[in-house]
């Protein structure tokens, strides 16, 4: 009986599971991805004829607090992470309800800071600078909403668990390793848009 | 043997403690305020530029080896992420080796003495 409650074995060559291998692969294409965007947004940022121009327009102390909500997601992912790890289900749900929060929280920021924009006459089609930005961050933060839709998928089935196994500690692992990426993509962006004047 | 080992490698929780990692945390948000620091200062444009990309790269690697344990997994996984992040980089340095003094989109058109003459 409890052999069939075990939960199925999953042996590979390289004695990673292939799910796990699978998000890394698909991450190291992001790479690629985010590096094209952001050389896009480096070669036209200054090749606009009308503005706002980046020094009219960015708030720099407004995105370092939408960073800093960033980062502290990236702590309360891996928390999460350990509470599915060590089988902590109250820990597990917790971290990853409070990532949920943050990342809905860094959304908000976003949000407010391209109604901004467009209040001050700069959106998509406004200059070169509008179009890449827009594009740029935009595809970021559809990342982070696409990130907060796969944590509240799995705080919804950790709902119905009384305990925690490996396949859960796997799943939750997957999610946060997608979860820190989006993390690392905008410590690039914010050095690079905001940071460099 | 090696390849043994590799396999449990893979399959163990790494060994950070909560305490490591709000530690991690920490160090994130003190680099992220030296990062804010710096772009207010008067230093001169290459060195700030150099320190900003140099403070980025810490937090970005920080990350990636504690909080997605890239430091406590197998080594295949480290290859393929930096075989993406290498591939990357590539790119944009030919993207911007290309483009980034690239006259034939300048505002206000290709400036005089620049054009080339129609082939005939």
């Amino acid at each position: 009986m409890a052999a069939a409650h075990a939960e199925p074995q999953h042996n590979t060559t390289t004695g990673i599971d292939n799910r796990k291998m699978l998000m890394w692969v698909f991450l190291a294409s992001e790479c690629l991805f985010f590096g094209s965007l952001i050389s896009t947004y480096l070669i036209f940022k200054g090749d606009s004829i009308t503005g706002p121009l980046p020094h009219d327009v960015l708030d720099i102390p407004l995105t370092s607090t939408s960073t800093f909500v960033l980062l502290m997601s990236s702590l309360t992912m891996v928390l999460a992470v350990f509470g599915a790890q060590h089988n902590r289900l109250g820990l597990m749900k917790g971290m990853l309800l409070a990532t949920i929060v943050l990342g809905l929280a860094f959304l908000g920021f976003q949000v407010f800071e391209f109604r901004t924009f467009g209040h001050e006459g700069l959106n998509l089609t406004t200059n070169q600078f509008g179009a890449t930005f827009f594009v740029l961050t935009g595809l970021h933060g559809t990342h982070v909403g696409v990130g907060v839709l796969y944590l509240a998928s799995l705080l919804v089935a950790s709902g119905r668990r009384n305990g925690l196994g490996k396949e859960v500690a796997l799943h939750v692992d997957i999610a946060g390793l997608y979860w820190h990426f989006v993390d690392i993509v905008w410590i690039v962006i914010f050095t690079l848009i905001y940071l460099i004047p | 043997m090696a390849m043994e080992h590799e396999m449990h490698h893979g399959d163990e929780h790494p060994s950070s403690t909560i305490r490591q990692y709000v530690m991690t945390g920490i160090l994130l948000t003190a680099i992220t305020a030296v990062e804010l620091f710096l772009s207010y200062s008067s230093l001169p444009h290459g060195l700030m530029i150099t320190l900003l990309i140099g403070l980025s790269a810490v937090k970005f690697a920080i990350v990636v080896a504690i909080f997605m344990h890239l430091k406590f997994e197998n080594r295949l996984l480290t290859r393929l992420f930096l075989f993406g992040l290498v591939l990357a980089t590539c790119i944009m340095i030919a993207l911007l080796s290309l483009f980034w003094n690239d006259t034939t989109d300048a505002v206000g058109g290709i400036p005089e003495g620049q054009q080339t003459a129609p082939k005939h």
